[in-house]
């Protein structure tokens, strides 16, 4: 294996924003989540919850609400009033439209998923015809006194529930009037002098509302007479969402002291028909409020402020138990945010809004396994860069993956439109070379590009046919790997041999040959055999793989928790062997040490892994970001009594 | 107004004076007519003060004789030099007034935008089509804003309207509208603030855990120690 230094870097201040709204999408069962700063992201929960689309966010469209509507599309609403909806394909903003009642609080799509209601910051409820190409203003129900912060459509579109500030009113869609004016208590059996804000409402087709607020209430309305029916006080502090599942059967609150806490309905008593609703599972996987949750058939999903995506599968509604039905936490990125370069010993981070340029430190002292080298020059901050819009052409402004050559005398950009372009950069001015079109409609998930080190192949993957493989120096398509069902997660080309090493999301690796326009016999080997089990049950996607300069038999690869260099000469591992061996005692003898050798060595030395790559021979960079240095910077959440404090 | 003719003086260069005064003889002749009637005492005061003034060395002449024709013609005549002045003041303050309305206009018009603008905005407002919220109001637009309030005062035309005649892709907005959406996000903003980290919610700050912890710490390493001595 050989021994490596290996720069350990924690500079990368790298916070994500918290979750703001998640909506999911049964038909195709992807999960769309709006963080606070903007951003959009789509999740593929089928492909092992990968992340594959997002829309950057801007500080101008933080969304406070986003539902799917009837044919996969995705419409969101925020602060600044605008209902946007996003275009999936292109992955860009369609349009937005001005709602024209001050700020959005909340938005609701209707069951037969043609008509858009909108809670508004004024106190009016609006709703929207959606129409093929857009959607079109109909008309206001009646205006209210305090801002609409929460939406629920009756199962059969004929009443909404609409939650304020101290009430819930029901409205009669047809008329547009409200039938009923349900005022909230402000504290259970108490007087407080806070407003109760309804943070959420749910409306059953038996006529139920259940409503939670931020007195930490969970209460059942019946709708018919306008009266209350029971309440559940389930926390301290607010109750600040809800999801019902489309059985009806069992819904899911999330509390600001980040427990989500799990309803059912239930009998009474064994044999009898009538039912009543229980609150049976309390879940604490947050530290922060809990500001939305989602319920799938299978699973209960939730977000907040706290930056992690918790997806609780369901025990008893899971058919097969296996690993599939564990708690997934997705916290860090899908994507590679950081760059690094070799020879100049350089790395670059990409923030949301800009970019930083550091350069590594250096040490002169020699250590044995396992020692910390103190560093004779501290690294470096050498560059901050903003955005800025400068003149480009059109169709650079819409890149969604940039790539250098090797060289550096060719930039190849993706659009978001699937087209790959080849741009020749001079002094001071570029030249436009090659535009490789894709078919229009194809497009699955974000583009991942990758050239070869002598610059003359470039792969793009992202399409639905497959990573296509072209040739730069006769701007042609040379080949196309066959088309995987799981979305790609990594790319790389090994130097010399022009192999192309491609990850998908569920943990599967391959190596295609592109000379040969086959895949290699590694390749084939390691497919017949099958990965260990273990390594299936990765739940972080293969970020970024890179190779040894001097050993073509190496890849390198790492995912959040992990790095491998699987070496392909030694032998595969099944599911009987040890796969997180640890190095064996040197006093061993060598029959051993040959024996349980295996192609996969794995380190879990240094995690939450972003980035690791190669930069030498010798030298390994590794940066790192711990959980509690993004918990740090969180903002605060509620105060909990401890044990023992 | 009398008219009185100038008396014989002593000195020989009101020779010419008198000379130039035979006009006016005949016309005071006319004059002393009708110079009873109109303000006698007013032309007998003078004609007593010239007495006084002159004292011994004039002989008591009689005044001329002005006659009331004379001294109508001149009292006509007065009047209208004094309308014909008035006129003419007030003609000239009329084209003062006149020029400086006219400049207003032609001031007016000039920030107002040509006309076949103006049509091509009332038309695209009607049909109502946004633009994407990336193209914000620029610099160069804000005179074409406050043209917009002007013209769309009695419309109240709230949308944006497309972009127009040139390929530049900006959109023109009310600025009222502009304060008031900003303004409402703020208080949107304050609100959901409030609520959740405002006053009235339990919440730690980053500091009260470190503090704390710290206490905690101390506390437990005096009971370890209190332990271990044991």
């Amino acid at each position: 294996m050989g021994e490596f230094k290996v720069h350990r870097v924690r500079f990368f201040n790298y916070v994500p924003s918290g979750i703001r709204c998640v909506a999911y999408n049964n038909q195709s069962n992807r999960l769309a989540v709006s963080r606070t700063d903007g951003t959009v992201e789509i999740y593929n929960l089928s492909a092992n919850y990968f992340q594959e689309k997002f829309f950057p966010g801007h500080e101008s469209r933080a969304t406070e609400a986003l539902c799917w509507a009837k044919g996969q599309r995705l419409f969101s609403a925020g602060l600044n009033g605008e209902i946007i909806e996003y275009d999936l394909q292109a992955l860009n903003i369609k349009y937005s439209m001005d709602a024209f009642g001050g700020p959005i609080w909340s938005m609701a799509a209707s069951p037969s998923g043609s008509q858009l209601l909108v809670g508004c910051e004024d106190g009016s409820v609006k709703l929207f015809q959606i129409n093929p190409d857009k959607i079109q203003f109909e008309r206001n129900f009646d205006r209210q006194k305090s801002r609409i912060l929460s939406l629920s459509w009756h199962p059969s579109g004929t009443h909404i529930a609409a939650g304020s500030i101290d009430c819930i009113s029901v409205f009669d869609v047809k008329s547009g009037s409200a039938i009923h004016k349900m005022l909230v208590d402000r504290q259970y059996m108490g007087v407080s002098k806070r407003k109760c804000i309804i943070w959420g409402v749910a409306f059953l087709s038996d006529g139920t509302v259940i409503s939670v607020d931020s007195a930490g209430k969970v209460q059942f309305w019946d709708s018919a007479t306008g009266t209350l029916v029971k309440t559940h006080l389930v926390a301290n502090a607010d109750v600040q969402s809800i999801a019902v599942s489309d059985q009806e059967d069992s819904f899911v609150v999330g509390t600001a002291e980040g427990t989500v806490f799990h309803f059912q309905l239930v009998s009474v008593t064994s044999n009898s028909s009538e039912k009543q609703w229980v609150r049976t599972k309390p879940f604490q996987h947050h530290t922060h409020d809990v500001r939305t949750v989602a319920h799938s058939p299978t699973a209960l999903i939730s977000g907040g402020t706290d930056t992690h995506l918790v997806i609780r599968p369901l025990m008893e509604k899971v058919e097969v138990k296996n690993y599939d039905a564990a708690l997934r936490k997705i916290t860090f990125p899908h994507r590679r945010l950081i760059s690094c370069s070799k020879k100049r010993q350089l790395l670059l981070f990409q923030f949301s809004h800009h970019l930083d340029l550091w350069r590594l430190g250096s040490t002169v002292a020699t250590g044995k396994h396992g020692d910390t080298l103190p560093l004779s020059k501290d690294a470096d901050h050498l560059l901050h860069l903003k955005t800025k819009v400068s003149k480009m052409p059109a169709f650079l402004r819409s890149a969604v993956q940039i790539l250098f050559s090797e060289d550096s005398t060719k930039l190849f950009v993706a659009s978001n439109q699937g087209s790959l372009h080849i741009i020749r950069l001079l002094e001071g001015s570029f030249k436009h070379l090659h535009t490789f079109q894709a078919q229009s409609g194809t497009v699955e998930s974000m583009c991942l590009l990758a050239v070869s080190p002598d610059g003359n192949w470039l792969a793009a993957s992202g399409t639905s046919a497959g990573v296509h493989v072209y040739n730069v120096k006769r701007l042609k398509l040379h080949c196309t790997v066959p088309a995987y069902n799981f979305p790609v997660t990594a790319l790389a080309i090994a130097p010399k041999t022009n192999n192309l090493v491609i990850a998908h999301s569920d943990q599967q690796i391959f190596e295609y040959s592109i000379p040969d326009k086959q895949y290699t016999e590694w390749s084939r080997t390691i497919q017949k055999q099958g990965f260990h089990y273990l390594w299936l049950q990765r739940d972080t996607p293969i970020t970024h793989i890179s190779f040894h300069p001097k050993r073509p038999m190496h890849i390198l690869l790492h995912d959040a928790y992990m790095f491998c260099i699987i070496d392909k000469s030694l032998p595969l591992p099944n599911d009987k062997t040890l796969l997180y061996n640890p190095l064996p005692p040197t006093n061993e003898s060598d029959v051993i040490r040959r024996r349980t050798a295996h192609a996969f060595k794995i380190s879990k030395r240094y995690k939450p892994l972003l980035f690791m790559d190669l930069l030498d021979e010798r030298t390994l960079v590794a940066v790192e970001r711990p959980l509690d240095d993004i918990i740090a910077q969180l903002p605060p959440p509620i105060k909990k009594k401890k044990f023992g404090t | 107004m009398v008219q009185l003719r100038p008396r014989a003086s002593r000195a020989p260069a009101s020779a010419s004076a008198m000379v130039d005064e035979g006009q006016p003889a005949s016309e005071e002749a006319e004059h002393g007519l009708l110079l009873g009637q109109p303000s006698s005492g007013a032309a007998a005061e003078p004609l007593e003060e010239d007495g006084d003034g002159d004292g011994d060395e004039w002989d008591d002449e009689a005044p001329e004789e002005l006659t009331f024709a004379s001294a109508q013609a001149e009292a006509r005549e007065e009047e209208r030099r004094v309308r014909e002045t008035a006129r003419r003041d007030k003609t000239l303050l009329k084209e003062k007034r006149k020029r400086r309305e006219e400049l207003f206009i032609e001031q007016k018009k000039r920030k107002l935008l040509p006309d076949a603008v103006l049509e091509k905005l009332t038309a695209a407002s009607q049909t109502g089509i946004k633009k994407s919220p990336g193209k914000l109001k620029e610099d160069n637009l804000q005179k074409k804003n406050e043209e917009c309030e002007k013209r769309s005062e009695s419309k109240k035309v709230k949308e944006k309207v497309q972009s127009i005649g040139q390929n530049k892709s900006y959109v023109a907005r009310r600025l009222k509208d502009q304060d008031l959406r900003d303004s409402r996000q703020q208080a949107a903003i304050a609100f959901i603030q409030n609520s959740l980290y405002g006053p009235g919610t339990n919440r730690t700050t980053g500091t009260q855990k470190k503090q704390n912890a710290k206490r905690f710490k101390r506390r437990w390493m005096v009971r370890k120690m209190k332990t271990s001595k044991k």
